[in-house]
């Protein structure tokens, strides 16, 4: 509401209203960039290699369910000033909080893990041995975040996201059957193997993770955005949320046009790397060395620290980086323990990776249905949401969304489940 | 003491979800939450709610004859159906204080309630403490005795047995329950008793339904130390969302360099609504800081400070000093100026109070060492500071008219936000 008037008066609102989506953008693009971490490059990379364009359709889907959920989390915070963990452990009790953060911490452990064998890969593509370079990328990242400079590498990271655009570039220069490729991300296509089902769940769950929503709606609380902003934060959301899966759609088919097409099958990082050849020719894997990097490295640094905060702010312990080692005991030894562990694990000879993970993506696959149900059941609390309940029409969007995920994470589960004992 | 001493400790935990039976053994529901009687250092538990099905229930206290595993009831028990909302000056344990923030008094933090801890004699039940330890935490989840024994044979001396991280009630200021008249005073002057900076980052760590709640109970001038003491960003949104009048006696309590600050991050429609309701003096004063950038001399200068002719004398400095000692918070020095405002010169305090009464200040005063232009950068005003040990920086304007003063405490709040 400007109150400016004559003829400068349309000019002056567009820019003033550049100035306020610019002071609330953030938050959704940074969800966005942290979402395509080492576990996201990869799956994309495999879905691309393995199954060439067959499974760009489901982006379509997976973005509208994406834009649905993270709409909801960012309201949620707009509305109510407060995170998820928080409203959960209001809401529910201490029953149902101590679950799913017992839940949360796993599943996040995981992740972290996923990203620390992430860092180790790129790394050994400039030759750097694992021992070398875990605890290396495990004590940066703790000192980074505890030495509290991590605002300003933040920007470093966002910068070096950048990174992404060398996929459709280097997609341009591989020359795709562009109408092939169209054709294929308009229309749905389905196989019943288990392998392809498997891959489209492992695309959906790497995309929609349980993190995403505490940490988007902590991160929205965080920068103080107000309900009369909401409109702009909404539209950084929805930004975020098709950034990731454009760069999402781009790896795809820059692994289909590359890798698919010439029939290897991907076993390292190296071959993996063979997408971005068409653009950096011989100097691919460095490239790609980089990119895997940076996004492991961005993601083991906040996903340890936002795990520590949403466990002390269920259980209402002081956290913050801010404090003192002595004034927040509960938030440091979390965040300490999260990022040790996580490098431990992939450092310790003859642990099988393979299956941690696999427990990690079916505690993830629990999760998220209970995580979606609360969502709901929150988001249309009067008490809470006053006006800013879902409406009908999103409401029916989001409850089929939910129970679409719960119907695919069921099958994942279940599938990890039976592998885990078949192995 | 004869019969009235029987009386026990009993947890929130031991009586939520408990089931509720009539006299005759029927039963009725269980409990969902407990309403206490706010104000008092040790509230009454005033009534029972019973949630029976879908309806919630709710009975006067004294109707419970027993709690024993289960809640028994007198005979002839009525319950009527409970109030949807919240009741001024009640306290809804389980919806308003169980698993919320709440203020911790005495550590001056935010605290989250883990268990309630009840004294219960014959004839009523009252609230004694907050629970916020861990050990309440396994309370809630109903392992207390098994983690208990598991500690004590690990560990038979853990701080976790001993520790019992029960706060008193009357030490904690609960958030989100209805005040009413009783409660407004204990609040205001519970909340009055922290420091304005510990005040401020509790504030800064809400969300903010429950700043401007608790924004609402303080005092005007509670309010404005702790405003001065917050983030102006924070302080602009809660003045926001107060009443306007209300915002502007805040607003006028404030020093007014620190207020200009804040007006800076109001819009302006709000801020000149604002300003408006101030009272005019202050609205002035206010309204020539805003002029200035926020991180320049002129927007950190506070035109407050004590100014004197050359020809007054010590006692007269000394006179000044006490006549606006309301206005002028901190005073480490006193300005001596010509008929047109020229800055001439300044002394310290401890130079007037040292100083014959009769000698003229033109003779205690010494040159100011440094002065900056209103324009000139924070940068500029810290070093000034910090090569000439001055605690207050002059600033003039282009014709050298005294205009305000910097002082080094503003100095450095700013360098260590630029930080």
């Amino acid at each position: 509401m400007l109150a400016d008037k004559g003829t400068a008066a349309p000019r002056r609102s567009l820019w003033g209203n550049l100035l306020v989506f610019l002071a609330v953008v953030g938050p959704g693009i940074i969800t966005a960039n942290v979402d395509n971490d080492a576990g996201g490059i990869t799956t994309y990379s495999l879905a691309g290699a393995q199954y060439g364009n067959k499974l760009l359709w489901t982006l379509i889907p997976i973005t509208v369910a994406l834009v649905v959920v993270q709409e909801m989390s960012a309201r949620m915070g707009v509305m109510t000033g407060k995170g998820l963990a928080d409203l959960i452990r209001e809401n529910f009790g201490v029953k149902v909080t101590f679950w799913v953060m017992v839940a949360l911490l796993v599943a996040d452990i995981g992740n972290t893990i996923a990203e620390f064998s992430g860092a180790a890969a790129s790394l050994s593509i400039f030759g750097v041995p694992a021992w070398v370079s875990v605890p290396l990328t495990a004590a940066a990242v703790w000192i980074l975040v505890l030495k509290g400079t991590y605002r300003q590498v933040e920007k470093v990271f966002l910068v070096a996201c950048l990174f992404y655009i060398a996929y459709p570039i280097s997609t341009f220069f591989a020359k795709p059957e562009w109408s092939t490729v169209v054709k294929a991300t308009l229309t749905p296509s389905f196989e019943t193997s288990g392998g392809y089902v498997a891959m489209l769940i492992g695309v959906v769950g790497t995309t929609i993770a349980p993190w995403m929503q505490f940490y988007l709606q902590s991160a929205v609380v965080e920068k103080g955005i107000k309900p009369e902003q909401y409109a702009h934060s909404r539209l950084d959301v929805v930004a975020g949320c098709i950034i990731t899966d454009v760069v999402a759609f781009f790896i795809i088919v820059a692994c289909a046009a590359t890798i698919f097409k010439a029939g290897i099958k991907v076993e390292t990082a190296d071959q993996a790397a063979l997408a971005l050849g068409p653009l950096a020719g011989r100097y691919a894997s460095w490239l790609f060395a980089f990119g895997l990097f940076n996004a492991s490295f961005f993601a083991a640094t906040i996903l340890p620290l936002a795990t520590a905060y949403y466990v002390c702010e269920a259980f209402g312990w002081e956290s913050g980086i801010d404090k003192k080692w002595g004034e927040a005991k509960q938030f440091y030894w979390l965040y300490t323990g999260i990022v040790a562990l996580g490098a431990a694990v992939v450092l310790t000879p003859h642990l099988p990776l393979l299956k941690i993970m696999l427990v990690s993506q079916i505690v993830n696959g629990v999760l998220l249905p209970f995580i979606l149900i609360f969502m709901l059941l929150l988001v249309n609390d009067p008490k809470l949401m006053g006006a800013h309940r879902n409406g009908p029409w999103f409401n029916g969007v989001a409850w089929a969304t939910t129970a679409i995920m719960i119907v695919l994470t069921g099958y994942l589960v279940v599938a990890g489940l039976r592998d885990l004992f078949a192995a | 003491m004869p019969h009235s001493d029987s009386f026990r400790f009993l947890f929130f935990s031991d009586l939520l979800g408990k089931r509720v039976f009539r006299a005759d053994g029927s039963p009725l529901g269980r409990v969902a939450d407990l309403i206490a009687v706010s104000g008092e250092p040790f509230p009454p538990v005033e009534s029972v709610i019973v949630r029976s099905g879908k309806r919630r229930l709710q009975l006067p206290w004294n109707a419970v004859a027993q709690v024993n595993g289960g809640v028994r009831l007198h005979p002839g028990a009525e319950p009527v159906p409970a109030p949807a909302g919240p009741v001024a000056d009640r306290v809804r344990l389980g919806d308003e204080v169980l698993d919320r923030q709440i203020v911790d008094i005495e550590g001056a933090k935010l605290v989250r309630v883990n268990d309630l801890h009840f004294l219960e004699s014959k004839a009523s039940l009252r609230v004694a403490h907050v629970d916020i330890g861990f050990r309440g935490l396994v309370r809630r989840m109903g392992w207390q005795r098994l983690v208990d024994r598991l500690v004590s044979t690990v560990r038979p001396g853990s701080r976790y047995l001993k520790d019992e991280s029960l706060l008193p009630w009357k030490l904690v200021q609960p958030i989100e329950s209805a005040p009413g008249r009783v409660r407004i005073e204990a609040t205001k002057k519970a909340l009055a008793t922290l420091h304005p900076a510990d005040l401020a980052e509790i504030m800064e760590e809400l969300d903010r339904d429950h700043r401007q709640v608790l924004l609402e109970r303080l005092d005007v001038e509670t309010a404005a130390d702790a405003l001065e003491e917050a983030s102006p960003e924070v302080a602009a949104e809660l003045l926001q969302q107060v009443e306007p009048d209300k915002a502007a006696d805040i607003l006028e309590e404030m020093a007014p360099d620190e207020s200009a600050d804040v007006l800076s991050e109001i819009p302006g429609e709000t801020r000149e609504e604002l300003l408006e309701a101030m009272e005019p003096p202050e609205a002035r004063e206010v309204q020539a800081l805003l002029a200035y950038p926020p991180d320049s001399a002129g927007g950190l200068m506070t035109p407050d400070r004590i100014q004197l002719y050359p020809e007054q004398t010590a006692a007269d400095a000394l006179a000044e000093v006490r006549r606006r000692a309301e206005e002028v918070p901190l005073v480490y020095e006193v300005f001596v100026v010509d008929n047109a405002g020229g800055l001439r010169g300044f002394a310290t305090l401890k130079d007037v109070v040292l100083a014959d009464p009769g000698t003229p200040i033109s003779r205690i005063a010494r040159d100011a060492p440094v002065t900056v232009a209103v324009t000139d950068r924070l940068r500029d005003v810290a070093i000034a500071a910090t090569k000439y040990n001055l605690i207050s920086v002059p600033v003039v304007d282009s014709r050298g008219v005294l205009q305000g003063i910097v002082t080094v405490d503003d100095i450095l709040a700013e360098v260590v936000d630029a930080r």
